[in-house]
């Protein structure tokens, strides 16, 4: 999910008037800001959202170049990869497998703290953790741990019901006292 | 917002608490100029302020006066790290304020301070097993939860982590911090938080681990002065080479919990060979010549600088040879017999040859220690092995002995009756 819905819920993480969003004829998003600016493309509109926005996670995505860069790189990602990948059974299964792996080590995508890379990504894979049973996260314990930390914010959740991640911890449990 | 002064040593990690809590708050704190650990905290204006004498310990502008490291963090603090508005959130971070100074700091100092010198080295320490139980405690936490507390960095996150610096710094090496995985992605989050940053700095991951170093604790006993007056000795500190070093060695017992005081209050384990005239011999230097020279230049040095005065040489003989079966396993009996001697290895050398093969083999050394007696008696840590060996002790003047020496510090010829050399193992 990297189109409209996902550009307004980030302009509103990020305190930014959203200005008009829609797609264009060839379906790429467009917005129009409060100057009446046109920028096309989902990377190039959040680039513009976080010039606007004087939030900790823009300042955070825009500390130096080289977070810039590599914020920008996993919003490609997300845009790319992950918003079309997860419609699809066998890549959703290695997108989570992925992520889980370089949640290992990481707290967070860019940096140490929450990026725009973060949002990207939570919004394109919200409805793929969504649909996973309490088993299948089960497998993806550091992405889950991940996603978890990010849906509590409740300017990341808005107002959406929380996913369940609680079961995770009572399976573990369980399965560990049938041993 | 608060402003007010900071007494402490420098890299106090119990003062990093208070510093990076202020850093997230923007609480204006001045660290004391000019502070003597051993000094300004025990003069008479300090103690009026601070009756206990220890620091960190902190002074609002108002002349308010605080002590205790988690009480003036907490002061200092933005309500963001207090737990935000949430009882809940706010009980969890006191539970895991209490959680770091009850179980992490007393394992984290048992094990890291013998390291560092401060405290001496104990006997079968579960220091390392009990900071392995913690970490594991932790990691378990750390696998769904991104910070201790709530979804945001909290003091719960600020003060564990600087009770675990010592052992992140000092003995988690890589292969040791492997298994927690999560605790190790957490302290990285948490170090690089720009506001702990501007307190932790140039904070290396430990790449290798420390080991106990006898030298070190001597030196820092022999600063220390007994203990009796560690205060007139602490000014003297700061000629040295690196006075931070070793004005962070020195403070650190003064702020031992109750379980490390009563660990310090221990008879300290003393070399028993210190009762023993030194003499002229010095084992360092001839153990350097002997691995580095070859044997005909290193055992004509032995005899040169041999000390019989104050040393002596010992033929020890294994009793149960008909029992020896595998090479190996005798091997590992003179291993395993020099491993449990450890610490006799500064006032000694031995080189202990096996003879012969698989089931058909004796084991015999020479040794050289310090003292004319038989060594082993000295300490009852050195008497597990000792007794399944016949000892002798040898004329160091006779021709006999040195052509012994010889034999067995070359590693060549055969036992008594003529099995062939076949390994030898060196104690040093």
């Amino acid at each position: 999910m990297c189109d409209v819905a996902a550009v307004q819920k980030i302009a509103n993480c990020l305190g930014v008037p959203t200005g008009k969003v829609q797609l264009n004829e060839e379906q790429v998003v467009t917005r129009t800001s409060g100057q009446n600016k046109l920028v096309a493309g989902f990377t190039t509109i959040l680039e513009s959202l976080a010039r606007e926005s004087k939030s900790e996670t823009a300042q955070n995505s825009t500390v130096s170049r080289e977070v810039q860069a590599q914020v920008y790189q996993w919003i490609e990602y997300a845009v790319l990869y992950v918003a079309p990948g997860s419609k699809d059974k066998h890549v959703s299964k290695q997108l989570l497998a992925d992520l889980n792996k370089l949640f290992i080590s990481k707290s967070y995508f860019v940096g140490h703290f929450i990026t725009l890379a973060d949002l990207a990504v939570y919004y394109a894979i919200f409805d793929l953790v969504k649909s996973l049973t309490p088993m299948d996260k089960e497998n993806y314990l550091n992405l889950s741990r991940w996603f978890d930390h990010l849906q509590q914010r409740p300017e990341i959740q808005q107002g959406e019901p929380l996913l369940n991640f609680t079961t995770i911890f009572l399976h573990n449990w369980a399965t560990g006292t049938h041993i | 917002m608060s402003t007010g002064t900071l007494y402490t040593y420098p890299e106090n990690f119990r003062a990093y608490k208070a510093l990076i809590a202020a850093q997230y708050s923007g609480a204006k704190v001045k660290v004391a100029e000019n502070f003597k650990f051993g000094e300004t905290n025990k003069s008479a204006e300090f103690l009026k302020k601070f009756p206990s004498g220890k620091v960190p310990a902190f002074e609002t502008a108002e002349g308010k006066c605080l002590s205790e490291s988690n009480a003036i963090a907490y002061f200092l603090a933005s309500e963001q790290l207090r737990g935000g508005k949430c009882p809940f959130v706010q009980s969890q971070v006191q539970q895991w304020i209490s959680f770091a100074d009850n179980e992490i700091v007393p394992v984290s100092c048992a094990w890291v301070f013998p390291l560092l010198g401060i405290l001496p080295q104990q006997k079968n320490t579960t220091a390392k097993q009990d900071a392995e139980v913690v970490l594991q405690q932790l990691n378990k936490k750390l696998l769904d939860a991104t910070y201790l507390a709530g979804e945001r960095i909290t003091l719960a996150d600020i003060v564990v982590f600087c009770s675990l610096l010592h052992l992140y710094e000092h003995v988690l090496e890589p292969s040791v911090r492997k298994p927690y995985g999560n605790v190790n992605r957490w302290f990285v989050t948490i170090l690089n938080q720009p506001q702990v940053q501007a307190v932790v700095k140039d904070f290396k991951l430990c790449e290798k681990a420390l080991v106990f170093d006898p030298k070190k604790y001597a030196e820092f006993q022999a600063k220390l002065g007994g203990g009796a007056n560690k205060q007139a000795q602490q000014p003297k500190q700061k000629e040295e080479k690196k006075p931070k070093a070793a004005a962070k060695k020195a403070d650190e017992p003064e702020d031992l919990d109750a379980a490390d005081e009563a660990l310090a209050m221990e008879p300290k384990s003393k070399d028993p060979f210190d009762a023993m005239p030194k003499g002229t011999f010095n084992f360092d230097d001839f153990k350097r010549c002997y691995s580095n020279e070859e044997e005909a230049k290193s055992i004509p040095y032995f005899f040169e600088k041999f000390d019989p005065e104050n040393y002596s040489i010992w033929y020890g003989e294994y009793k149960y040879s008909q029992e020896l079966s595998k090479v190996f396993m005798s091997c590992n009996l003179i291993t395993g017999m020099f491993q449990r001697l450890d610490k006799m290895r500064k006032q000694a050398f031995a080189s202990v040859c096996l003879f012969g093969e698989d089931n058909n083999s004796t084991i015999s050394g020479v040794w050289v220690w310090r003292g004319q007696d038989l060594a082993f008696t000295l300490s009852p840590d050195w008497q597990i092995d000792y007794e399944v060996y016949e000892w002798k002790k040898l004329d160091a003047k006779s021709e006999e002995t040195k052509k012994l020496v010889t034999q067995y510090f070359s590693w060549a010829g055969t036992d008594k009756e003529g099995r062939k050399f076949n390994q030898g193992k060196i104690f040093k």
